[in-house]
């Protein structure tokens, strides 16, 4: 077995199943934990009217933090939206979730591609640069963030290269890009990666905390 | 300084000596340091729910929680940011409550003395749990909950500042803050029923039990004779119980949920004795928040009497047709402070402001007020901690920034807590902008 066909095949299973089984496993057993019932009479009801909102506005910061969080806020929006538009709208991408979900989407001009993929790139690497420099981020840092955005770097970096063919055989770049990419969902789990998951249910639980008191938050 | 400030500004000045006088510096001897951190961790498991893990585990350690912090902004030290604060209960779920724990356990150490000591300077001379923070995170995280929660540890482990250690101790075993009880209360509706002005106690028949705090009673006693005018000229059926008059709750700031209980018990028990239908509170912040959001769920059931603030009175009363107010305050700027517990965290945001309008005042809101605005600086009793003195006093420099940028003529508030704080600021700093009371504004414009 050539590394190209672990790659491509045990390695893939494997990396797949840690990922899905421990998201599973990971978002439930937060959420089984039981919280007690709010006894308290609400200013209002709306509960997903509440929750809802915050959902979407935290999406944008509010006015009065706006100036204080905006390098954050951009680098944060172009990080996620370079990053999605390379994940899915790369033609062989497309071509690998055709083969597991069965159809396939449009794609974007390789070149838009390889624009895209170099921001989300350079906005990491920017990010992690704060995180390293700016003292309240350097503080409460852990070994997860700085491995987290290893994670999500190497894959990153590894399919540059390989749809570049530079340094190695073509085989072999794109071998290594799929290990990265197994790497990042076998790290997926145990790490703040997992925010993915929560944020939604983070938020919606916040707004509906607040509009229970008559606070849109 | 203006009249008002100015008679209010001594016993204010005897508050802040009698508060001396309480033993500031030595932690209670008694407990091993291993209980300490057992109860400790213990307080942090029984508040740890779905939805508190469900927040632990998105913070994805972004640091914008910082930015709203009043502490950290006007000290720039990267310990006081709010994630930071609660850091240790996030270390704690890690380790023993994550469905991952089996995991992350090695890689996370555990909680020690130490770190309780440490954190008891963050969690209660930095913070007043004034909430900016869930304002401001982009994964809505409700960071000032999770701070609570390590207040609440630290409490348990009886490592509260050594002040509000005996302050919470005074309220729960003699019903006294600071040596002010009920029989204060007596002697103040005396002192007012000489002025004309009723105070009706311990009334049978009652609907309305009206609460007050000690250091209204103390400080600003003209605050609760505002409140009674109020009642009376809206023609109340309403009374007081000098044996559950106190709305300020030393438990809850203390972090200690028992004492906390003794206080909230105190209150239910005797509006239930006396079928209360309403409980209204005097202008505090965080007697509201206990009563109004933390009471039902501290008895175990839901309140049998509906709770308002003073100010959501007086706009219930004017809305009803019972309070009509003077255009007093025409030609007079005004600016709001706006108490955390009763606004960001309390839903009161627009009362206020419709009160201020409706008697003639000019509102001149600052930069960030409402759901925004920061905190006093010495809410939460952060106002009664020795040790957080400097802090609060550079947070207070931050607001008096603010109020001198709007302009307007006067400061107005509706929390006793914020009230204290600023005089002591305005006084320390020489600022003579006068603060003032929004019940006691109210009261001054009644209409005949």
């Amino acid at each position: 077995m050539t590394l190209l066909e672990f790659a491509r095949g045990p390695g893939l299973q494997w990396a797949l199943w840690i990922f899905l089984f421990g998201v599973l496993w990971r978002v439930v057993g937060a959420m089984y934990l039981l919280g007690t019932k709010d006894l308290s009479k609400f200013r209002s009801k709306h509960y997903v009217r509440d929750g809802l909102r915050a959902v979407l506005t935290r999406s944008a910061p509010a006015e009065a933090f706006e100036k204080k969080i905006r390098f954050q806020h951009l680098t944060g929006y172009a990080w996620h939206l370079a990053l999605f538009i390379s994940v899915l709208f790369f033609a062989p991408h497309i071509l690998f979730f055709e083969s597991v979900l069965g159809f396939g989407w449009p794609h974007l001009p390789n070149t838009v591609i390889l624009v895209t993929a170099a921001i989300a790139t350079a906005t990491l690497i920017a990010l992690l640069i704060r995180r390293a420099t700016h003292p309240v981020q350097r503080l409460i840092s852990n070994a997860d963030d700085y491995i987290s955005v290893l994670a999500v770097l190497m894959p990153l970096v590894s399919g540059i290269l390989a749809f570049a063919h530079v340094g190695a055989r073509y085989e072999t770049l794109l071998a290594i890009h799929l290990l990265t990419v197994e790497f990042m969902l076998v790290w997926y789990p145990f790490s703040k990666l997992m925010h993915t998951f929560m944020t939604i249910p983070s938020r919606y639980q916040t707004g509906t905390f607040f509009g229970h008191r008559g606070v849109k938050a | 300084m203006n009249t008002q400030a100015s008679s209010v500004l001594e016993s204010v000045q005897a508050l802040e000596k009698s508060l001396e006088q309480v033993e500031a510096t030595v932690e209670r001897e008694g407990l091993p340091d291993d209980e300490r951190v057992r109860r400790a961790k213990k307080a942090f498991l029984r508040k740890l729910d779905g939805r508190k893990a469900v927040d632990l585990d998105t913070c994805i350690h972004c640091g914008m929680c910082a930015e709203a912090c009043p502490f950290y902004e006007t000290t720039q030290d990267e310990r006081y940011a709010p994630v930071n604060k609660y850091h240790l209960l996030r270390r704690f779920y890690r380790r023993e409550v994550s469905p991952m724990r089996p995991v992350f356990r090695p890689f996370t150490r555990d909680i020690t003395i130490d770190d309780l000591r440490e954190w008891r300077h963050y969690v209660f001379d930095a913070c007043t749990g004034c909430a900016r923070c869930d304002m401001i995170c982009p994964m809505g995280i409700n960071v000032s909950s999770l701070i609570r929660i390590v207040r609440e540890g630290i409490g348990a482990a009886d490592l509260m500042p050594p002040r509000l250690q005996r302050l919470k101790t005074e309220q729960a075993e003699k019903n006294s803050i600071v040596g002010v009880d009920g029989q204060k209360l007596r002697e103040i509706a005396d002192q007012l029923a000489d002025q004309g002005i009723d105070v009706p106690l311990d009334k049978d028949g009652a609907e309305i039990m009206m609460l007050t705090t000690s250091m209204e009673m103390r400080s600003f006693p003209s605050a609760l004779a505002a409140n009674a005018k109020i009642l009376n000229k809206a023609g109340a059926n309403w009374t007081m119980f000098p044996e559950a008059c106190e709305s300020a709750n030393l438990g809850y700031v203390a972090g200690d949920t028992a004492a906390m209980r003794v206080a909230v018990k105190r209150i239910v028990d005797k509006a239930k004795q006396h079928s209360i239908k309403t409980v209204v509170l005097p202008e505090t912040g965080h007697g509201y928040q206990v009563l109004r959001w933390l009471g039902a769920n501290t008895v175990g059931e839901q309140l049998p009497f509906e709770v308002l603030s003073i100010i959501e009175f007086i706009i219930r009363e004017q809305g009803e047709g019972r309070l009509a107010l003077k255009q007093g305050g025409a030609g007079t700027s005004v600016a709001y402070q706006d108490p955390c517990r009763l606004s960001r965290k309390g839903g009161i945001l627009q009362e206020p402001r419709d009160i201020l309008e409706s008697m003639g005042f000019e509102l001149r809101e600052t930069e960030y007020h409402g759901r925004e605005d920061y905190c006093c600086g010495g809410g939460c009793g952060e106002y009664v901690l020795s040790t957080g003195s400097e802090l609060r006093h550079k947070v207070f420099a931050l607001k008096k920034g603010l109020f001198e940028d709007t302009g307007a003529d006067k400061v107005v508030t509706a929390c006793a807590s914020c009230r204290y704080n600023f005089l002591i600021g305005a006084e320390k700093s020489g600022w003579e902008k006068p603060i003032i009371s929004l019940s006691e504004t109210v009261a001054e414009q009644l209409a005949d």
